[in-house]
Protein backbone atom coordinates (compact mmCIF):
# COMPACT_ATOMS: atom_id res chain seq x y z
CA UNK A 1 0.00 0.00 0.00
CA UNK A 2 1.29 3.56 -1.22
CA UNK A 3 0.39 6.64 0.83
CA UNK A 4 0.23 9.65 -0.90
CA UNK A 5 0.31 13.21 1.58
CA UNK A 6 0.48 15.18 -1.73
CA UNK A 7 -3.43 16.03 -1.30
CA UNK A 8 -2.27 17.85 1.77
CA UNK A 9 0.46 19.27 1.22
CA UNK A 10 -0.89 20.74 -2.19
CA UNK A 11 -4.06 22.07 0.32
CA UNK A 12 -2.13 23.07 3.09
CA UNK A 13 -3.38 26.51 2.50
CA UNK A 14 -7.00 25.34 2.94
CA UNK A 15 -6.40 22.99 5.75
CA UNK A 16 -4.28 25.93 7.83
CA UNK A 17 -7.89 27.96 7.56
CA UNK A 18 -9.47 25.56 8.75
CA UNK A 19 -7.12 25.00 11.70
CA UNK A 20 -7.78 28.66 12.15
CA UNK A 21 -10.56 29.00 12.29
CA UNK A 22 -10.87 25.92 14.88
CA UNK A 23 -8.62 28.00 17.44
CA UNK A 24 -10.97 30.83 16.86
CA UNK A 25 -13.97 28.88 17.65
CA UNK A 26 -12.27 26.83 20.16
CA UNK A 27 -10.91 30.07 22.00
CA UNK A 28 -14.14 32.27 21.29
CA UNK A 29 -16.42 29.45 22.53
CA UNK A 30 -14.58 29.16 25.85
CA UNK A 31 -14.66 32.95 26.12
CA UNK A 32 -18.06 32.32 26.36
CA UNK A 33 -18.02 29.49 28.50
CA UNK A 34 -16.06 30.97 30.95
CA UNK A 35 -18.24 34.20 30.93
CA UNK A 36 -21.34 32.28 31.29
CA UNK A 37 -20.07 29.32 33.64
CA UNK A 38 -18.75 31.75 35.80
CA UNK A 39 -21.71 34.08 36.45
CA UNK A 40 -24.17 30.86 36.59
CA UNK A 41 -20.99 29.07 39.18
CA UNK A 42 -21.37 32.33 41.48
CA UNK A 43 -25.20 32.55 41.17
CA UNK A 44 -26.12 29.04 42.26
CA UNK A 45 -23.90 29.18 45.52
CA UNK A 46 -24.88 32.09 46.74
CA UNK A 47 -28.01 33.50 44.82
CA UNK A 48 -31.57 32.61 46.25
CA UNK A 49 -33.06 28.99 45.51
CA UNK A 50 -35.74 30.14 43.44
CA UNK A 51 -32.03 31.23 41.12
CA UNK A 52 -30.53 27.96 42.04
CA UNK A 53 -33.70 25.44 41.06
CA UNK A 54 -33.99 27.65 37.58
CA UNK A 55 -29.88 27.24 36.96
CA UNK A 56 -30.09 23.78 37.58
CA UNK A 57 -32.48 22.68 35.33
CA UNK A 58 -30.09 24.95 32.87
CA UNK A 59 -26.96 22.86 33.75
CA UNK A 60 -28.39 19.44 34.05
CA UNK A 61 -30.18 19.85 30.84
CA UNK A 62 -26.53 20.67 28.96
CA UNK A 63 -25.52 17.68 30.59
CA UNK A 64 -27.99 15.46 29.47
CA UNK A 65 -28.30 16.77 25.71
CA UNK A 66 -25.27 15.84 23.56
CA UNK A 67 -23.44 19.05 22.09
CA UNK A 68 -24.95 17.10 18.54
CA UNK A 69 -28.38 18.02 19.26
CA UNK A 70 -27.50 21.25 20.64
CA UNK A 71 -25.51 22.30 17.60
CA UNK A 72 -28.47 21.57 15.41
CA UNK A 73 -31.23 22.73 17.41
CA UNK A 74 -31.45 26.34 16.52
CA UNK A 75 -31.53 25.36 12.75
CA UNK A 76 -34.70 23.11 13.83
CA UNK A 77 -36.21 26.17 15.50
CA UNK A 78 -35.02 27.73 12.19
CA UNK A 79 -32.88 30.75 14.13
CA UNK A 80 -31.64 32.32 11.27
CA UNK A 81 -27.46 32.24 12.23
CA UNK A 82 -24.33 31.53 10.23
CA UNK A 83 -22.36 28.69 11.08
CA UNK A 84 -20.25 29.98 12.99
CA UNK A 85 -22.29 32.02 15.06
CA UNK A 86 -24.72 29.05 15.81
CA UNK A 87 -21.77 26.95 16.79
CA UNK A 88 -20.20 29.75 19.02
CA UNK A 89 -23.71 30.29 20.80
CA UNK A 90 -24.28 26.44 20.86
CA UNK A 91 -20.79 25.40 22.42
CA UNK A 92 -20.46 28.53 24.81
CA UNK A 93 -24.66 27.26 25.97
CA UNK A 94 -22.97 23.42 26.34
CA UNK A 95 -19.71 24.15 28.19
CA UNK A 96 -21.05 26.96 29.70
CA UNK A 97 -23.00 24.37 32.22
CA UNK A 98 -19.50 22.60 32.50
CA UNK A 99 -17.66 25.53 33.71
CA UNK A 100 -20.47 26.84 36.01
CA UNK A 101 -20.27 23.31 38.21
CA UNK A 102 -16.44 24.05 38.09
CA UNK A 103 -16.77 27.17 39.40
CA UNK A 104 -19.10 25.87 42.00
CA UNK A 105 -17.11 23.14 42.98
CA UNK A 106 -14.22 25.63 43.26
CA UNK A 107 -15.84 28.29 45.75
CA UNK A 108 -17.58 25.63 47.89
CA UNK A 109 -14.22 24.07 48.10
CA UNK A 110 -12.76 27.05 50.20
CA UNK A 111 -13.45 26.56 53.82
CA UNK A 112 -15.89 28.95 55.20
CA UNK A 113 -13.35 29.94 57.62
CA UNK A 114 -11.52 32.47 54.75
CA UNK A 115 -15.17 33.99 54.63
CA UNK A 116 -15.44 34.71 58.02
CA UNK A 117 -11.66 36.29 58.38
CA UNK A 118 -12.74 38.40 55.72
CA UNK A 119 -15.67 39.56 56.77
CA UNK A 120 -14.09 40.40 60.20
CA UNK A 121 -12.23 42.36 58.50
CA UNK A 122 -15.27 44.59 57.39
CA UNK A 123 -15.28 43.63 53.55
CA UNK A 124 -18.58 43.63 51.91
CA UNK A 125 -19.88 40.05 50.76
CA UNK A 126 -19.02 41.69 46.97
CA UNK A 127 -15.56 42.21 48.54
CA UNK A 128 -14.88 38.47 49.87
CA UNK A 129 -16.05 37.12 47.01
CA UNK A 130 -14.05 39.34 44.30
CA UNK A 131 -10.74 39.37 46.48
CA UNK A 132 -10.68 36.48 48.64
CA UNK A 133 -12.44 33.34 47.67
CA UNK A 134 -12.50 33.54 43.84
CA UNK A 135 -8.84 34.35 43.26
CA UNK A 136 -8.32 30.74 45.32
CA UNK A 137 -11.49 29.22 43.70
CA UNK A 138 -9.77 29.74 40.38
CA UNK A 139 -6.57 28.39 41.40
CA UNK A 140 -8.16 25.06 42.53
CA UNK A 141 -10.64 24.99 39.69
CA UNK A 142 -6.94 25.05 36.71
CA UNK A 143 -7.22 20.87 36.51
CA UNK A 144 -10.87 21.07 35.23
CA UNK A 145 -10.75 23.84 33.63
CA UNK A 146 -7.81 22.32 31.79
CA UNK A 147 -9.72 19.74 30.90
CA UNK A 148 -12.95 21.36 29.82
CA UNK A 149 -10.53 23.70 27.11
CA UNK A 150 -9.22 20.45 25.85
CA UNK A 151 -12.95 19.14 25.54
CA UNK A 152 -13.57 22.60 23.67
CA UNK A 153 -10.95 22.72 21.36
CA UNK A 154 -12.09 18.57 20.34
CA UNK A 155 -15.76 19.52 20.43
CA UNK A 156 -15.28 22.25 18.10
CA UNK A 157 -14.54 19.33 15.01
CA UNK A 158 -18.60 18.87 15.89
CA UNK A 159 -19.55 21.71 14.58
CA UNK A 160 -18.60 19.96 11.26
CA UNK A 161 -22.19 18.90 10.89
CA UNK A 162 -23.32 22.44 10.98
CA UNK A 163 -20.46 23.39 8.19
CA UNK A 164 -17.98 25.71 10.00
CA UNK A 165 -15.25 25.29 7.92
CA UNK A 166 -13.20 24.71 10.79
CA UNK A 167 -10.38 21.98 10.46
CA UNK A 168 -12.70 18.32 10.40
CA UNK A 169 -14.85 20.30 7.61
CA UNK A 170 -11.48 20.99 5.60
CA UNK A 171 -10.07 17.72 6.18
CA UNK A 172 -13.91 16.11 4.59
CA UNK A 173 -13.49 18.28 1.81
CA UNK A 174 -9.89 17.47 0.59
CA UNK A 175 -10.22 13.66 1.83
CA UNK A 176 -13.33 13.50 -0.56
CA UNK A 177 -11.99 15.24 -3.41
CA UNK A 178 -8.10 13.52 -3.13
CA UNK A 179 -9.38 10.04 -2.46
CA UNK A 180 -7.04 10.11 0.45
CA UNK A 181 -8.97 10.07 3.43
CA UNK A 182 -6.12 7.95 5.18
CA UNK A 183 -3.55 10.71 4.25
CA UNK A 184 -5.30 13.48 4.84
CA UNK A 185 -7.39 12.10 8.47
CA UNK A 186 -4.21 10.74 9.64
CA UNK A 187 -2.92 14.85 9.49
CA UNK A 188 -5.88 16.03 10.89
CA UNK A 189 -5.24 13.56 13.99
CA UNK A 190 -1.85 14.43 14.27
CA UNK A 191 -2.48 18.41 14.29
CA UNK A 192 -5.39 17.78 16.81
CA UNK A 193 -2.44 16.48 18.96
CA UNK A 194 0.10 18.68 18.52
CA UNK A 195 -2.39 21.67 19.33
CA UNK A 196 -3.61 19.64 22.73
CA UNK A 197 -0.94 17.87 23.95
CA UNK A 198 0.64 21.51 24.78
CA UNK A 199 -2.29 22.98 26.16
CA UNK A 200 -2.75 20.30 28.62
CA UNK A 201 0.83 20.06 29.63
CA UNK A 202 0.93 23.66 29.81
CA UNK A 203 -2.33 24.15 32.54
CA UNK A 204 -0.59 21.11 34.77
CA UNK A 205 2.48 23.28 34.71
CA UNK A 206 1.03 26.59 35.67
CA UNK A 207 -1.23 24.86 38.13
CA UNK A 208 1.89 23.43 40.12
CA UNK A 209 3.27 26.46 39.97
CA UNK A 210 0.76 28.25 41.42
CA UNK A 211 -1.29 25.40 43.38
CA UNK A 212 0.27 26.79 46.92
CA UNK A 213 -1.80 29.60 46.13
CA UNK A 214 -5.14 28.38 46.58
CA UNK A 215 -4.46 25.97 49.94
CA UNK A 216 -6.04 27.50 52.80
CA UNK B 1 -17.27 41.28 92.04
CA UNK B 2 -17.10 42.34 95.78
CA UNK B 3 -13.59 43.26 96.82
CA UNK B 4 -11.55 43.66 93.49
CA UNK B 5 -11.86 46.63 91.30
CA UNK B 6 -12.55 45.65 88.14
CA UNK B 7 -10.07 47.38 85.17
CA UNK B 8 -12.39 50.21 83.64
CA UNK B 9 -14.95 49.84 86.23
CA UNK B 10 -17.17 52.61 86.18
CA UNK B 11 -16.46 53.46 82.76
CA UNK B 12 -19.03 52.66 79.47
CA UNK B 13 -17.74 49.07 78.82
CA UNK B 14 -16.73 48.29 75.31
CA UNK B 15 -19.01 45.84 75.16
CA UNK B 16 -22.13 44.33 76.75
CA UNK B 17 -23.64 41.28 76.62
CA UNK B 18 -27.51 41.07 77.79
CA UNK B 19 -29.29 37.88 77.91
CA UNK B 20 -27.82 36.83 74.99
CA UNK B 21 -29.45 33.06 73.31
CA UNK B 22 -28.31 31.57 70.85
CA UNK B 23 -29.59 27.87 69.43
CA UNK B 24 -28.59 24.73 67.02
CA UNK B 25 -31.54 23.36 66.10
CA UNK B 26 -32.54 21.86 69.69
CA UNK B 27 -29.46 22.72 71.02
CA UNK B 28 -28.81 25.64 73.15
CA UNK B 29 -25.20 26.75 72.57
CA UNK B 30 -25.51 30.41 74.88
CA UNK B 31 -28.21 30.31 77.39
CA UNK B 32 -29.18 33.72 78.41
CA UNK B 33 -25.59 34.70 78.78
CA UNK B 34 -24.68 38.25 80.04
CA UNK B 35 -21.41 40.07 81.22
CA UNK B 36 -18.85 43.01 79.52
CA UNK B 37 -16.19 43.85 78.37
CA UNK B 38 -14.16 47.04 80.35
CA UNK B 39 -11.99 49.10 78.22
CA UNK B 40 -8.44 48.46 78.66
CA UNK B 41 -9.52 44.59 80.07
CA UNK B 42 -8.29 41.21 78.89
CA UNK B 43 -10.78 39.31 79.62
CA UNK B 44 -10.39 35.76 78.99
CA UNK B 45 -12.63 32.80 78.83
CA UNK B 46 -12.68 29.81 79.62
CA UNK B 47 -14.30 26.52 79.86
CA UNK B 48 -15.17 22.58 78.07
CA UNK B 49 -14.90 22.62 74.52
CA UNK B 50 -18.45 23.15 73.22
CA UNK B 51 -19.45 25.36 76.29
CA UNK B 52 -20.22 28.25 74.34
CA UNK B 53 -16.94 30.27 74.24
CA UNK B 54 -16.80 30.58 70.62
CA UNK B 55 -19.84 31.09 69.77
CA UNK B 56 -20.06 33.99 71.96
CA UNK B 57 -16.78 35.18 70.60
CA UNK B 58 -18.81 35.22 67.15
CA UNK B 59 -21.51 36.85 68.11
CA UNK B 60 -19.70 39.85 69.12
CA UNK B 61 -18.62 40.73 65.89
CA UNK B 62 -22.15 39.66 64.13
CA UNK B 63 -19.94 36.63 62.30
CA UNK B 64 -22.63 34.59 63.97
CA UNK B 65 -26.62 35.34 63.97
CA UNK B 66 -27.99 34.71 67.42
CA UNK B 67 -31.73 34.20 68.33
CA UNK B 68 -32.31 36.24 71.62
CA UNK B 69 -30.79 39.09 73.99
CA UNK B 70 -28.56 41.49 72.54
CA UNK B 71 -25.20 42.61 72.60
CA UNK B 72 -23.75 46.19 72.40
CA UNK B 73 -20.46 47.56 71.46
CA UNK B 74 -19.18 50.98 72.45
CA UNK B 75 -22.56 51.25 74.02
CA UNK B 76 -24.88 50.47 70.24
CA UNK B 77 -26.74 47.75 69.88
CA UNK B 78 -25.23 45.12 67.12
CA UNK B 79 -27.06 45.90 63.99
CA UNK B 80 -29.33 43.19 62.27
CA UNK B 81 -28.58 43.65 58.46
CA UNK B 82 -25.33 42.55 56.84
CA UNK B 83 -24.72 45.74 55.33
CA UNK B 84 -24.35 47.85 58.53
CA UNK B 85 -22.61 44.48 60.47
CA UNK B 86 -19.54 45.72 58.64
CA UNK B 87 -19.06 49.09 59.85
CA UNK B 88 -18.99 47.24 63.73
CA UNK B 89 -16.73 44.95 61.99
CA UNK B 90 -14.02 46.31 61.07
CA UNK B 91 -13.32 48.72 64.54
CA UNK B 92 -13.14 45.06 66.17
CA UNK B 93 -9.71 42.70 65.47
CA UNK B 94 -10.56 39.13 65.02
CA UNK B 95 -7.71 36.07 65.38
CA UNK B 96 -8.87 32.58 64.28
CA UNK B 97 -7.85 29.17 65.58
CA UNK B 98 -6.67 28.13 62.19
CA UNK B 99 -5.08 31.31 61.35
CA UNK B 100 -7.37 31.95 58.33
CA UNK B 101 -4.67 33.76 56.66
CA UNK B 102 -5.28 34.19 52.62
CA UNK B 103 -3.07 31.93 50.63
CA UNK B 104 -2.55 33.84 47.53
CA UNK B 105 -1.27 37.17 48.99
CA UNK B 106 1.91 37.81 50.76
CA UNK B 107 2.37 38.08 54.33
CA UNK B 108 2.69 42.17 53.51
CA UNK B 109 -0.38 41.77 51.53
CA UNK B 110 -2.38 40.04 53.88
CA UNK B 111 -2.02 42.38 56.27
CA UNK B 112 -2.64 45.68 53.97
CA UNK B 113 -5.37 43.95 52.31
CA UNK B 114 -8.43 45.30 54.92
CA UNK B 115 -6.45 48.70 55.22
CA UNK B 116 -6.84 48.86 50.65
CA UNK B 117 -10.25 47.59 50.42
CA UNK B 118 -12.48 48.39 53.42
CA UNK B 119 -10.90 51.71 53.90
CA UNK B 120 -10.26 52.37 50.40
CA UNK B 121 -6.23 53.38 51.61
CA UNK B 122 -4.19 53.86 48.86
CA UNK B 123 -1.83 50.40 48.36
CA UNK B 124 1.31 52.30 48.75
CA UNK B 125 0.25 53.95 52.69
CA UNK B 126 -1.45 50.48 53.44
CA UNK B 127 1.78 48.35 52.65
CA UNK B 128 4.00 50.66 54.66
CA UNK B 129 1.62 50.16 57.96
CA UNK B 130 1.56 47.21 57.05
CA UNK B 131 5.81 46.97 57.50
CA UNK B 132 5.34 48.27 60.73
CA UNK B 133 2.92 45.80 62.07
CA UNK B 134 4.88 42.95 60.59
CA UNK B 135 7.88 44.29 62.79
CA UNK B 136 6.08 44.66 65.52
CA UNK B 137 4.75 40.93 65.66
CA UNK B 138 8.76 40.07 64.61
CA UNK B 139 7.96 39.07 61.25
CA UNK B 140 9.65 41.83 58.70
CA UNK B 141 11.87 39.07 57.21
CA UNK B 142 8.74 37.88 56.14
CA UNK B 143 6.94 40.45 54.43
CA UNK B 144 7.11 38.53 51.15
CA UNK B 145 6.40 35.03 51.93
CA UNK B 146 3.26 33.53 51.15
CA UNK B 147 1.38 31.54 54.33
CA UNK B 148 2.03 27.93 52.93
CA UNK B 149 5.99 28.81 53.60
CA UNK B 150 5.68 30.09 57.38
CA UNK B 151 5.41 28.00 60.29
CA UNK B 152 2.34 28.04 62.19
CA UNK B 153 3.71 30.57 64.78
CA UNK B 154 4.33 32.62 62.01
CA UNK B 155 1.54 32.65 60.40
CA UNK B 156 -0.53 33.27 63.30
CA UNK B 157 1.23 36.13 64.17
CA UNK B 158 0.48 36.98 60.44
CA UNK B 159 -2.94 37.19 61.74
CA UNK B 160 -2.69 39.02 64.40
CA UNK B 161 -0.90 42.00 62.80
CA UNK B 162 -3.61 41.44 60.05
CA UNK B 163 -6.25 42.46 62.37
CA UNK B 164 -4.36 45.31 63.97
CA UNK B 165 -4.11 46.67 60.92
CA UNK B 166 -7.23 48.24 60.95
CA UNK B 167 -6.78 49.85 64.46
CA UNK B 168 -9.24 48.25 66.58
CA UNK B 169 -10.86 49.32 69.69
CA UNK B 170 -11.05 45.62 70.66
CA UNK B 171 -9.34 42.51 69.98
CA UNK B 172 -10.84 38.79 69.96
CA UNK B 173 -8.72 36.16 69.93
CA UNK B 174 -10.80 32.72 69.15
CA UNK B 175 -8.27 29.91 70.56
CA UNK B 176 -5.28 31.63 68.97
CA UNK B 177 -2.69 28.60 69.97
CA UNK B 178 -5.13 25.42 69.79
CA UNK B 179 -3.83 24.45 66.14
CA UNK B 180 -0.35 25.30 66.93
CA UNK B 181 2.95 23.15 67.61
CA UNK B 182 3.96 23.20 71.14
CA UNK B 183 6.78 24.72 70.21
CA UNK B 184 5.62 28.13 68.55
CA UNK B 185 2.69 28.67 71.35
CA UNK B 186 5.50 31.10 73.12
CA UNK B 187 6.13 33.57 70.37
CA UNK B 188 2.20 34.25 69.76
CA UNK B 189 1.49 34.49 73.47
CA UNK B 190 3.95 36.50 73.72
CA UNK B 191 2.74 39.29 70.94
CA UNK B 192 -0.76 38.71 72.92
CA UNK B 193 1.34 39.99 76.28
CA UNK B 194 2.37 42.83 74.36
CA UNK B 195 -0.57 44.20 72.88
CA UNK B 196 -2.30 43.32 76.21
CA UNK B 197 0.64 45.48 78.46
CA UNK B 198 0.43 48.28 75.53
CA UNK B 199 -3.49 48.39 76.70
CA UNK B 200 -5.35 46.58 74.07
CA UNK B 201 -8.80 45.47 74.96
CA UNK B 202 -8.83 41.81 74.38
CA UNK B 203 -11.69 38.81 74.66
CA UNK B 204 -9.73 35.74 74.72
CA UNK B 205 -11.29 32.47 74.12
CA UNK B 206 -8.03 29.86 75.09
CA UNK B 207 -7.20 26.63 76.68
CA UNK B 208 -4.20 28.05 77.97
CA UNK B 209 -4.49 28.58 81.74
CA UNK B 210 -1.08 30.14 82.21
CA UNK B 211 -1.72 32.94 80.02
CA UNK B 212 -4.82 33.68 80.92
CA UNK B 213 -3.90 33.58 84.53
CA UNK B 214 -0.75 35.99 84.21
CA UNK B 215 -2.18 38.28 81.32
CA UNK B 216 -6.26 38.35 81.62
CA UNK B 217 -7.60 40.98 83.91
CA UNK B 218 -11.10 38.93 84.46
CA UNK B 219 -11.59 35.32 83.64
CA UNK B 220 -15.44 33.72 82.62
CA UNK B 221 -15.79 30.70 83.12
CA UNK B 222 -18.47 28.84 80.62
CA UNK B 223 -20.09 25.09 80.60
CA UNK B 224 -23.24 24.28 78.79
CA UNK B 225 -23.96 28.07 77.18
CA UNK B 226 -23.81 29.42 80.47
CA UNK B 227 -21.45 31.35 82.56
CA UNK B 228 -20.52 29.20 85.48
CA UNK B 229 -18.43 32.35 87.12
CA UNK B 230 -16.76 35.27 86.70
CA UNK B 231 -13.87 37.24 88.67
CA UNK B 232 -10.02 38.19 89.01
CA UNK B 233 -7.47 35.31 88.06
CA UNK B 234 -6.65 35.17 91.31
CA UNK B 235 -10.07 34.56 92.60
CA UNK B 236 -10.75 32.11 89.81
CA UNK B 237 -7.68 30.27 89.63
CA UNK B 238 -7.30 30.09 93.69
CA UNK B 239 -10.49 30.16 95.07
CA UNK B 240 -13.16 29.10 92.70
CA UNK B 241 -16.33 28.68 94.34
CA UNK B 242 -17.82 26.75 91.65
CA UNK B 243 -17.56 23.32 91.63
CA UNK B 244 -18.13 22.92 87.79
CA UNK B 245 -15.16 25.08 87.79
CA UNK B 246 -12.90 22.97 89.71
CA UNK B 247 -14.19 19.84 87.82
CA UNK B 248 -12.99 21.80 84.68
CA UNK B 249 -9.17 22.46 86.29
CA UNK B 250 -9.44 18.72 87.46
CA UNK B 251 -9.81 17.61 84.08
CA UNK B 252 -6.64 19.87 82.97
CA UNK B 253 -4.66 18.63 85.57
CA UNK B 254 -4.57 21.92 87.12
CA UNK B 255 -4.18 21.97 90.55
CA UNK B 256 -6.19 24.92 91.16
Amino acid sequence: MDFDFSPVVTNWRFLASGLVLTIVLALASMTGATLVGTAVGIARHYGPRWLGLVLALYIDSMRAIPVLVVLVLPMIVDIQLSPFATGLVALTAHLGAYVAEIVRAGIASIRPGQTRAALALGMSRVQVVRKIVLPQAIVRMLPAYGSILSITIKDTAIATVIAVPELMRQSETIAAQSFRPLEVFTTTMLVFFLLLFPVTRGVDAVYRRVQHLGRS
Amino acid sequence: MTAYARIGAGTQPVIVYHEVVKRYGSFTALDRVSGQVNRGEVVCLIGPSGSGKSTLLRCTNALEPFDGGRVLFDGVELPRAESEARHVRRRMGMVFQNFELFPHMTALDNVAVGRVTVLGEAKAAARKRARSLLAKVGLSDKEASYPATLSGGQQQRVAIARALAMDPEVMLFDEPTSALDPETIGEVLNVMKQLADEGMTMVVVTHEMTFARRVGNWIIVFDHGRIVEEGPPAQIFDRPREQRTKDFFSHLGWGG
